[in-house]
């Protein structure tokens, strides 16, 4: 079947109004789910999922694509206003994203992350579009080793959000990574800092962890303090992102995108290294390099485009390979198997009408979110009028429900609590909290790939360069990390 | 506080951390079996390599604050808040009222400790709405319950007392 | 407003302690746990039987899912629960016959449940990539006793972990726990897909899971642990194969309260079961992933459940895997 065939079959399938409702109330379902912390564009997703199973496959389809997408999005609103953020993908859009805030620039930086999302999703459905097949047979290359290589680059991100000093950043990252390995370990199976108590087996909850560290040292900071913020022009956002403002961050916004689409097409890495490995890489070419971290729109945009790249090409491995790339996919893949469809390789011989209608669909939801989130930008910004010292006990109440929410467990609301006064100790004394943050996701996936090579060579630690993606990972990490400190040691990035 | 202070304090209780997690709390914590095969795959084995390195920030920091010119610059980007206790009193209390919260919330219920909690901060941030506050103590947790359990299914904490519908 | 509220506090809480005993079992929403996060075996299952079961019930069922440490989180939250059935559990394989046979420290046996039912039963099928010159289980045999072997699992003390070890042992691997590599993985799906990528050269793991890749041909079935053959694996059965012992590895999905639970919440809970397991809907359904509906009432569930637990306890006891840390 040709190219038009193809495409005229998936038309027929969506080329009528119903398909195109289902995206839009998907869309407005995400958008509201990932604006309210804890419930996340992920339970957004799994909570429309029994909708769908009397639904034609297409619409449902299309109706949780739509939710996937809203919900990223959505996830910046109150990272932008309240320091919260929805999803755990949308927490690089905060460091700079709440400084606008608190500047009086809300409207601004929502415009901004709103542009920046639509943009990086149109090109992430291109990405998707075109090259799913060969992003998909590039991304099963990816064993262990190459992982291992990957995150280990990662992590000089840290060196990217460390602020003014190196020597805190990397303290921060270095506390993140021991958090992470409380738990169960992955080889033995035996207890790390779990102290018996069953519901730290699990690890500690990342949402919890990611709250209690952004949202809750702000409510601490007002008891001590409940009069600081008097004075500061937060109140509203009149403020409008400009064709200027988008035009001078468009290349951030391009790079982000790429990146996106190449963390997202790789299984199991997931939105949030990938919006914070954006951020790092707009601030390290930005000529407002100091800017960054303190109110930089250029970074709202890079870590949204950077969250938004994932979102289409996450479906590149679930629909060439039939492979979930993080939670929210697999849970996508279920609809699909509940309308006995398959997805995988023969998906694109049995059911191509099904797959072009995806595509035609996504390409429109692109457009769509510029919509929905425009209404939801505007129906939100009243938060920033909202009298801090009412707002404060708001988000406390807020962050209690949604953390709650995320695993059913009130131990979840206690670590939020104990990790809120983790954050306090950090923010007085100057030791930034994303590094924390960014060491807490990847440290896993980092210790666990290791050991993985480590299984699969028998303790040799050869493989851990055994071909020309992992050559050229730690090519870029010694690159990287040359540069680090080279201008460490000329003073340009202060290490302490 | 200068960032030498500063560094001199934190360098301090990072090598004491390191120390700590080193000798005695990675021995004690982490579980390791008796068979395993390489060092490299144990357990303990990433632990320790993190202790380590907290060991040498630490050692950074103490280095940094010995032999460099930071007490040049001095930040003061801490408000002042005047002296005496009060500011301290009120961290006492918000932590005080989250230690509640954890003991409410399975006895109680969400929505009740999310009432009383609300009031609590609302007047220890000594806000200009009290009227407005105490509105809003009765109709954010109640909103909120109605979203996560009708709309969401979410089993909100109901308590031993009284159950909402 | 305030005091209202609190004189209702007192009116109500005196209530419902005094009418708790008394009420018509069930007065309220249940919460129904799911110790396995959304879109994993457990929760599709939980959330497609929820359905015909909540219609049977007659109240709201709360699909909660509490993850973490391969079930045992969302378990102890039940076993912690007051056994008066407004708080029960979807017990798995993984949680309730796998986990209690390895792990030592685990906070909870299975003397600290009551089961009410097993409905579904999930066949187990061995898999290698379809790439590999692994076509029968006499290759695979080959090259575990030769070059070395290694199998994906979804970590340690999971059901593809203790079915690989269990398959190898039963086919005459020596020492089958050390002699082949486990490389466990975080999740069903990342085991897989360790598979697809060449990480690992063996995943066994219930059948409905694999079925997508073995219909897209990126996955070769090797067996099913069923005596009967299972729609679209073209593999033998272990009946097959001359090793009947291993029917008793197999996937199964049940429910379950604390021990406490008293004797006519079970006996509902058989009514319900039986009603809601009956409904077409469901059963197409689940059948169209590979399960097979088969409910046990609460004594041949513990049978079943215990039976299990002892095959896999004399196995890991016999191989050392038991995990005492």
């Amino acid at each position: 079947m040709s190219l038009m065939d193809s495409l005229a079959a998936g038309l027929s399938l969506v080329g009528n109004v119903e398909a195109f409702f289902m995206l839009f109330c998907g869309l407005v379902i995400g958008v509201i789910g990932g604006a309210i912390p804890g419930l996340s564009a992920t339970m957004a997703v799994a909570l429309t999922l029994p909708f769908t199973f009397s639904m034609t496959p297409i619409n449902g389809i299309l109706l949780l694509l739509g939710v996937y997408k809203g919900g990223i999005f959505g996830g910046s609103i109150p990272a932008i206003l309240i320091k919260t953020p929805g999803t755990p993908a949308s927490s690089a859009t905060i460091l700079d994203g709440y400084p606008m805030a608190e500047r009086g620039e809300a409207g601004r930086a929502l415009g901004m992350a709103l542009y920046a999302s639509c943009t990086a999703d149109a090109v992430s459905n291109l990405a998707l579009i075109l090259f799913a097949g060969w992003l998909a047979s590039f991304a099963l290359n990816f064993g262990p080793p190459e992982f291992f290589a990957l995150i280990l680059f990662s992590l000089t991100i840290i060196a990217g959000v460390s602020g003014e000093s190196l020597l805190r950043g990397a303290l921060s990252a270095l506390a993140g990574l021991l958090l992470a390995t409380v738990g169960l370990d992955l080889v033995y199976g035996t207890n790390r800092f779990t102290f018996g108590d069953p519901n730290m087996m699990g690890g500690l909850n990342f949402i919890a962890v990611l709250i209690g560290l952004f949202a809750i040292p702000e409510i601490i900071a007002m008891a001590w303090n409940p009069v600081a913020h008097l004075g500061k022009t937060r109140a509203l956002g009149k403020s409008r992102v400009t064709l200027a403002d988008y035009l001078s961050c468009f290349k951030s916004i391009i790079r982000g995108s790429m990146i996106g689409v190449f963390l997202g097409s790789i299984p199991g890495i997931g939105a949030a290294p990938s919006a914070f490995l954006s951020y790092s890489e707009a601030r390290r070419t930005s000529k407002n390099k100091e800017n960054f971290g303190k109110g930089e729109i250029e970074g709202v945009a890079a870590s949204e485009a950077g969250n938004n790249g994932v979102a289409g090409a996450t479906l590149i491995p679930l629909l060439a390979l039939g492979v979930p790339g993080d939670v929210i996919t697999a849970i996508i893949i279920g609809a699909f198997m509940v309308h006995g469809l398959q997805p995988g390789p023969m998906m694109f011989i049995l059911n191509v009408d099904i797959i072009y209608g995806l595509f035609i669909g996504l390409i429109v939801s692109s457009v769509f979110l510029l919509i929905v989130g425009s209404v939801a930008i505007r129906g939100f910004k009243f938060v920033a009028d909202v009298p801090k010292r009412l707002l404060m006990p708001a988000v406390l109440v807020l962050c209690v429900y949604g953390v709650f929410a995320v695993n059913n467990n009130i131990f979840d609301v206690g670590v939020m609590f104990a990790m809120g006064w983790v954050g306090y100790i950090m923010m007085r004394n100057r030791i930034p909290a994303a590094p924390f943050l960014i060491a807490f996701i990847l440290g896993p996936l980092l210790e666990d790939n290791f050991r993985q090579s480590m299984l699969m060579s028998g303790s040799d630690p050869s493989i851990l360069l055994r071909g020309p993606i992992t050559w050229f990972f730690w090519v870029l990490t010694v690159i990287t990390v040359v540069a680090i400190t080279r201008s460490t040691l000329r003073r340009k990035v202060p290490l302490s | 506080m200068t960032t030498k202070s500063l560094h001199l304090r934190i360098g301090i209780a990072t090598v004491l951390g390191a120390a700590f997690l080193t000798f005695y709390a990675i021995p004690t914590f982490v579980f390791s079996p008796s068979n395993v095969s390489n060092i490299v795959l144990a357990p303990t084995f990433w632990p320790y390599v993190l202790s380590g390195l907290t060991g040498i920030v630490g050692v950074g920091f103490l280095a940094t604050s010995f032999f460099s010119d930071l007490s040049a610059q001095d930040h003061s980007d801490e408000p002042d808040i005047g002296p005496g206790l009060a500011p301290w009193l009120r961290l006492a209390a918000l932590a005080s009222i989250m230690a509640l919260m954890m003991y409410g919330l399975p006895r109680l219920g969400m929505v009740w400790t999310s009432m009383i909690a609300f009031v609590a901060c609302a007047f220890l941030f000594r806000t200009r709405h009290p009227y407005l506050a105490l509105v809003c103590a009765v109709i954010v947790p109640l909103l909120l319950y109605a979203f996560f359990a009708h709309v969401a299914g979410v089993a909100v904490p109901q308590g031993n007392f009284v159950r909402l519908p | 407003m305030k005091l209202r509220t609190l004189g209702s506090v007192i009116a109500l809480g005196v209530g419902v302690m005094a009418g708790a005993a008394m009420a018509e079992y069930p007065e309220r929403p249940i919460n129904m746990i799911i110790p396995y996060g959304a879109g994993g075996a457990t929760d599709i299952s939980a959330r497609t039987i929820a359905e015909p079961l909540g219609e049977a019930v007659g109240q709201a069922l709360v699909m909660a899912n509490v993850t973490g440490a391969g079930g045992a989180t969302g378990s102890v939250a039940v076993q912690n629960a007051a056994p008066d059935g407004y708080t029960m559990l979807f017990a798995r394989v993984g949680s309730h016959s796998v986990n209690p046979a390895m792990k030592a420290t685990l906070p909870y046996t299975l003397d600290d449940f009551r089961f009410v039912n097993v409905y579904e039963i999930n066949p187990f099928a061995c898999t290698v990539n379809v790439n590999s010159d692994i076509m029968s289980m006499d290759d695979l045999m080959a090259k575990a006793n030769g070059e070395g072997l290694s199998f994906a699992s979804s970590g340690v003390g999971s059901g593809p972990h203790l079915g690989a070890v269990m398959v190898l042992d039963a086919f005459g691997l020596e020492d089958a726990n050390n002699t082949a590599t486990h490389i466990p993985q975080q999740g069903g799906g990342a085991a897989i897909t360790a598979v697809l990528n060449g990480t690992a050269d063996l995943v066994c793991t219930n059948s409905s899971s694999l079925a997508s890749f073995v219909a897209n041909n990126q996955l070769r079935p090797l067996l099913v642990t069923t005596e009967e053959p299972v729609v679209g694996f073209d593999a033998p059965t272990v009946n097959e194969l001359g090793q009947p012992g291993l029917n008793q590895l197999v996937g199964w999905t049940g429910i379950a309260g604390p021990a406490g639970l008293p004797d006519d919440v079970a006996a509902k809970w058989e009514e319900w079961m039986a009603t809601a397991t009956a409904d077409e809907e469901f059963r197409s359904a689940m059948e169209a992933r590979g399960s097979v509906i088969e409910l046990m009432g609460p004594v041949e569930a513990n049978e079943f459940i215990q039976g299990q637990y002892n095959v896999f306890r004399a196995l890991v006891d016999n191989l050392g895997m038991r995990i005492e840390g």
